[in-house]
């Protein structure tokens, strides 16, 4: 077997790169590069798993590794490019309440703050100072800056990465603790790529940010009176 | 095995839609499922087999308990009811152009698949795959608000999905928080509830009360508790009565159940007192909102919408008193609120077939002459509007009254301000209703207006419902509080 500090050490690094890709989903404003990205975070989520399956040995993690590959690194990023080719936006460029640099620092203030608050939950218990603790935090993090793509992103395809990277994370988060039985696994991916395909296929519908779509009912007076529309 | 059986009708269901050519048939078939569903669940309880704990499936994911068979109760009865409403509805739907041709196999194959999440979901012992088809309710609810040929709709039901799903991945995070627990308690760690509800009283208080907000966001999400309601009132809008109705009546149920489950496992640790503090001052911040936000409404399913949020901050109180008999009346006050609300977006409904309210959310309904137009859905909202707002002789008076009454022996000053709230709540539906309903056309213009014919499928559900509350509200069988009993003492409260 592989010298089990050596893959500490290689997951230790896989962390970093998965934080990095995150910060680039949250700052990148081309939409294919924000697709590639994606992508790869999927594929940094795959080698983790396999390192990890080098390290403690169950089987469910190569499945997992497995169908993550398929669905993440294949499948979904597959269709969102083709219907991005369909409804013609390359750019996103335009930002709810936060800009790229402050969802920048605000996902720095959040990797520190949930090191500190799990820290502080995890005291004392052996959970501490294993990978776990790291994956939980790296994990969280992964989530929360998700949620500021999906809030901060005005069209509903940037929303949906957004979402996805959030699933990551909470996927991320999971590898480090559980033996979930993989049929639970599998189900999530399923349900993901319902989501994926619902939410795009919609958002083609839509075929632009929601915000100007009630711009264009206000000009054309189909809407008497919206409070804030969005 | 009768999961099984749910599972095929579900496939069968499904299958028969996807080959079936017209609008009745489809119809037909989404009848023909629910009281298919209907029967089973009614045999599994009568045939007293209840609790089912041996599946063919390993690892034991699924089990029937009496909180389970009736939640699935409640829903089964709603989907059939609003199945045979949407028949003249849609009929309406296609008539007017605001739903194609196209989209019926899609509508209904959603409909039929939306009904087996729902009871599946309410039968599954394991928390992680409750988890799943809680989301994938989500997904396919938002095909159904979306189905209509208006952007809004794909507005409310992008804005539901994203709000929804958002919330339910930090449910998941909770879960595997829960896993964890029981892990570095017992060595092996679990998500079956059965499991969880016999370890809970070694869990360490500090990590469940961080797995139970976490799962409790999302949960709260689905069921449309402050801050998190904002997808409610738009997609209980834009969407077909018949599925607004399912929405309310039985979705949100759906997010409740997922509370009430884990609820029962914190009610058996330590943490309890803070997590009941959590529930009681969510649920009262949500009967805050909804009661100013109904204040000014004039669109009158934006009311029943926001009525629905009220009922959900006073199942929360109900549950964060947490005595046996506050639960049972909770409980009581699930179905309740299920069957008028499901009347009352019946009766919306044919009024909006009638007078075509303007597109947007926020317009004002015109509405005038309701009696002369639409005898049957004006009584319903007003005996539905009476219902829900608590009067005597419905079923929701009996449920408030005791939630009010234990709620007195925990804290008097949240009772106070939970009377004062469910004051302007009622007061504002009263307001609207008189208002509206009292309005009578004069001018020989509105003489033109054609009074639509509602087919007695749509009216009917609507006083079935009406006489089932009436019963509900009136009569007590023994049965039924022994049933009530048994989900109260399974839970272990």
């Amino acid at each position: 077997m592989i010298d089990n500090a050596f893959i500490e050490s290689v997951i230790r690094v896989l962390f970093a790169v998965v934080i990095i890709t995150a910060a680039y989903i949250i700052s990148t404003r081309n939409l294919i590069t924000l697709v590639s990205a994606y992508a790869f975070q999927s594929l940094t989520l795959v080698c983790m798993a396999l390192a990890l399956y080098f390290h403690e040995g169950t089987p469910v993690l190569l499945a997992i590794a497995f169908i993550t590959f398929i669905s993440k690194v294949l499948i979904i990023p597959y269709f969102i490019t083709n219907i991005q080719e369909r409804i013609r936006i390359k750019r996103d460029i335009e930002f709810h309440f936060l800009s790229p640099t402050t969802s920048l620092l605000l996902s720095m203030a959040v990797i520190l703050f949930i090191y500190l608050a799990l820290s502080n939950i995890l005291t004392g218990t052996a959970a501490r100072d294993s990978l776990f603790f790291f994956g939980a935090v790296i994990g969280i993090s992964l989530m929360l800056m998700g949620m500021m793509v999906t809030f901060s992103r005005k069209r509903a395809i940037t929303k949906v990465l957004g979402y996805l990277s959030m699933e990551n994370g909470v996927l991320l988060f999971g590898m480090f603790v559980t033996e979930l039985p993989f049929i639970i696994e599998f189900l999530i991916v399923i349900d993901l790529i319902i989501l994926v395909m619902l939410t795009t296929i919609l958002s083609v519908g839509l075929d632009s940010t929601l915000e100007e779509y009630h711009d264009r009912l206000h000009r054309f007076h189909l809407v008497e009176d919206t409070e804030d529309g969005s | 095995m009768i999961i099984a059986a749910f599972v095929i009708t579900a496939f069968a269901a499904l299958v028969l839609v996807a080959v079936s050519r017209t609008h009745r048939q489809m119809n037909s078939i989404c009848i023909g499922e629910a009281a298919v569903f209907l029967i089973l669940a009614v045999w599994l309880l009568l045939s007293g087999q209840v609790p089912v704990l041996s599946f063919v499936l390993g690892n034991q994911y699924f089990f029937i308990d009496h909180l389970g068979i009736y939640e699935a109760l409640i829903a089964t009865i709603i989907f059939l009811l609003a199945a045979i409403y949407a028949r003249g509805y849609v009929d309406n739907l296609l008539e007017s152009h605001e739903l194609g041709r196209g989209s019926l196999k899609l509508f209904y194959g959603a409909w039929a698949f939306l009904l087996a999440l729902i009871v599946l979901a309410f039968f599954s012992d394991n928390l992680a795959l409750f988890w799943i088809f809680t989301e994938l309710t989500t997904v396919v609810s938002a095909i159904l608000i979306a189905i209509l040929y208006a952007r809004d709709n794909i507005d409310a039901a992008i804005k539901y999905i994203f709000i929804a799903s958002v919330s339910m991945l930090f449910s998941f995070v909770g879960l595997v928080f829960l896993f964890q627990i029981s892990r570095s308690v017992f060595g092996t760690g679990t998500l079956n509830w059965t499991v969880l509800m016999q370890q809970a009283p070694a869990y360490p208080a500090g990590m469940m009360i961080a797995a139970f907000a976490l799962i409790f966001i999302g949960l709260a999400a689905k069921s449309g508790i402050f801050p998190f309601h904002t997808w409610l009132p738009e997609a209980h809008v834009r969407a077909p009565s018949a599925v607004s109705a399912i929405l309310s009546g039985v979705l949100l149920n759906v997010g409740i159940y997922g509370i009430i489950r884990v609820f029962a496992i914190v009610h058996r640790t330590t943490a309890v007192s803070t997590v009941t503090i959590l529930l009681l001052v969510s649920g009262l911040l949500t009967v805050g909102i909804a009661a100013f936000s109904m204040l000014p409404q004039k669109k009158l399913k934006k009311l029943i919408a926001f009525s629905s949020i009220e009922n959900m901050g006073l199942i929360l109180i109900g549950l964060a008193i947490a005595t046996p008999l506050a639960i049972f009346w909770t409980l009581f006050h699930v179905m309740a609120h299920s069957f008028t609300k499901a009347g009352l977006f019946f009766s919306a409904g044919i009024l909006h077939r009638q007078y075509h309210s303007p597109l947007s959310a926020d317009a004002v309904d015109d509405m005038h002459d309701v009696f002369r137009f639409q005898p049957v859905a004006a009584w319903g909202i007003i005996l539905g509007g009476l219902a829900i707002i608590g009067m005597p002789l419905f079923p929701v008076f009996l449920s408030k009254l005791f939630i009010l009454t234990q709620l007195f022996t925990v804290s008097l000053p949240a009772l106070a301000l939970l009377l004062v709230l469910l004051f302007i709540a009622a007061a504002s539906l009263g307001y609207y209703v008189i208002s509206t309903f009292t309005t009578v056309s004069q001018g020989p213009g509105d003489r033109d207006i054609v009074a639509y014919k509602t087919p007695a499928g749509m009216k009917w559900p609507i006083i079935i419902l009406l006489v089932l509350i009436l019963i509900l509200g009136t009569v007590f069988t023994s049965g039924e509080i022994a049933f009530l009993d048994t989900i109260v003492s399974e839970l272990m409260f």
